[in-house]
């Protein structure tokens, strides 16, 4: 496994569009810092602030950074493609590696690129609520922590959606357009003509965006305004739609797992000359 | 000797092309085995199959007389087609992911660099080398780790002939230090000068194999005139000595039966009242009997 990841660490250092892509990532997140306390101060009654203290920061930050995933797809697409262009991952099975550890290398990074993305977003987020917060409890501040864990698990299923993409098109520019197509037009057109039936809540994109959803705002805001009136649990859902929590966090590892299962599948019967 | 590589009634078809059928060849520890055939005879895709890019369809083969394995070919050094590499890394990276697969020392780039002379490109990005610079870093990438054997393919395509001259002699060099080379060509001449081993394929098929200079002497050409060659055209066209015979300009050229030899000529003519003016052994050149398997 070392050895995978000293591989795949020499590959994507050196690789300018990672660097761009990961810079991108990074500076999306933190830029968020500076610019959600600017765009607070244009909105009169209600401050953003709020979103920002424990336990709150966690739902909020998961959400608003969820699409920045696409951005940790499309290193592992490019990546991924490149072996093919290249023709490296025919070389790398010349030189010993077989067809699983071909597979293995992108899991890793898959694995790495997430616990990147989730530590940056962990430190993000006990930063802001640690800034912001009037009250500061152990108790309060784990509490919706548990969201960074979906943050992962969203980060692995774009990221390994990508792979998938990437293993069957091989094409950069053509996987890239058919992964954000399928993310922000095809599945979401699917979800419009399936809205009456609940089969919608089980397409994979979808799925995968429920697993850090929009916060109940208004609650946040009623609960600031009527401050004295204790906090109703159930206005803590989470998820007041769709699958319930815990069959959606499920249903995504489900995904995963297929999407593994099926790169290892078309990884061996793949043609690489 | 032990045999390094083992190949059994090996088969596969690419839709409906049948691209190598019921191959069989083994190789021998410290031979330089050519496989030669012109393009399209299933030299590449017998060598992508040893080399774990292909599956076969049918048959089977056995390095060091073990069954295939990923690890296996870390002791393999190859160059199939042309070289790949990551184009914006530098020579010494793409190197280091090598010896990474092979779990060698990466002391070894600095060596195999020098020896195919490239060791003042080592930073260089990989995009920015010429064609025969790309084909020798492939086979410096071949080397690394000291394998035992090489399996290279038409490793001197595409090159000039300074490159050419360049990569082979980095190639005989390897074979005078004993390794066990296979090597796949549609250049006879190159066949001829590395190899002592050979193997011809068409359209998928074994036509001929054994060592270059068995292949080479299996039938005596000799080159005759006499003092009436016409008579002579006829006695030995009529007799058994010969299996062909042709004119060429004041000379005659005949292929002799397998077994009969040189003397038994010079005694026929003898014997019928024909005195011998010249008479001289031809090696018959594997282009001729290469072209002639292919027809």
């Amino acid at each position: 496994m070392k050895k995978l990841i000293q591989i795949e660490l020499i590959k994507i250092l050196n690789y300018i569009p990672f660097r761009i892509l990961l810079g991108l990532y990074v500076l999306a997140i933190i830029l968020g810092l500076v610019i959600y306390p600017l765009v607070d101060k244009q909105v009169p009654m209600i401050s953003l602030t709020d979103l920002f203290r424990f336990p709150d920061v966690w739902p909020f930050l998961t959400w608003v950074t969820e699409p920045y995933n696409i951005l940790l797809a499309l290193i592992v697409i490019m990546i991924t493609t490149n072996e093919f262009s290249n023709h490296t991952f025919k070389n790398q099975i010349i030189f010993g590696l077989s067809r699983k550890e071909l597979i293995s290398q992108k899991l890793l990074l898959i694995l790495m690129l997430a616990l990147l993305a989730t530590l940056l977003l962990t430190a993000t987020s006990v930063l802001l609520g640690i800034s912001y917060s009037y009250k500061l409890t152990f108790r309060i501040a784990l509490e919706n922590s548990w969201m960074v864990a979906s943050y992962f698990l969203s980060s692995l299923a774009y990221m390994s959606f990508g792979l998938l993409f990437a293993l069957l098109i091989k094409n950069t520019a053509l996987t890239i357009l058919g992964f954000i197509g399928f993310r922000t037009f095809i599945e979401p057109v699917l979800f419009l003509v399936f809205r009456e039936r609940e089969i919608r809540w089980f397409f994979p994109m979808r799925a995968n965006t429920r697993l850090t959803p929009l916060p109940n705002l208004i609650e946040i805001f009623q609960r600031k305004l009527d401050s004295d009136q204790p906090v109703d649990e159930a206005s803590l859902e989470i998820l007041p739609r769709g699958l319930p929590l815990w069959t959606n966090i499920l249903l995504v590892a489900a995904y995963i797992a297929t999407v593994v299962f099926l790169a290892y599948k078309i990884m061996d019967r793949k043609r690489l000359t | 000797m032990s045999t390094i590589l083992k190949i059994h009634q090996l088969s596969k078809s690419y839709r409906t092309i049948k691209a190598i059928n019921k191959l069989d060849i083994a190789i021998q520890s410290g031979q330089s085995y050519g496989l030669l055939g012109p393009n399209g005879s299933g030299k590449t895709t017998t060598l992508s199959i040893i080399t774990g890019i292909l599956r076969q369809d049918s048959g089977s083969f056995l390095w060091f007389d073990k069954t295939p394995y990923a690890g296996q070919r870390k002791k393999i050094g190859s160059l199939i087609e042309s070289p790949h590499f990551y184009p914006y890394l530098s020579l010494e990276k793409n190197l280091r992911i090598i010896c990474r697969i092979k779990n060698s020392g990466c002391d070894d780039i600095e060596r195999v660099l020098t020896e195919t002379k490239l060791i003042h490109r080592k930073n260089s990005k990989f995009r920015t080398l010429s064609l025969g610079m790309k084909q020798r870093l492939g086979i410096a990438a071949a080397l690394l780790g000291d394998p035992e054997v090489l399996v290279l393919d038409e490793p001197t395509n595409g090159l000039d002939p300074e490159g050419i001259a360049e990569v082979r002699e980095t190639v005989m060099e390897q074979v005078k230090k004993g390794k066990t080379l296979i090597l796949a060509s549609h250049i006879l001449s190159e066949v001829e000068k590395i190899c002592d081993h050979v193997a011809i394929l068409k359209n998928g098929e074994l036509i001929a194999k054994g060592p270059v200079r068995e292949l080479l002497t299996d039938e005596e050409v000799v080159e005759i005139s006499c003092s009436d060659n016409e008579r002579l055209f006829d006695i030995l066209k009529k007799g058994e000595i010969v299996k062909e015979i042709s004119r060429e300009n004041s000379i005659m050229i005949a292929t002799l039966h397998k077994g009969r030899t040189i003397g038994e000529i010079n005694r026929h003519a003898f014997e019928n009242d024909l005195v011998i003016e010249h008479l001289v052994s031809r090696r018959r050149s594997l282009e001729s009997q290469f072209l002639e398997l292919v027809k």
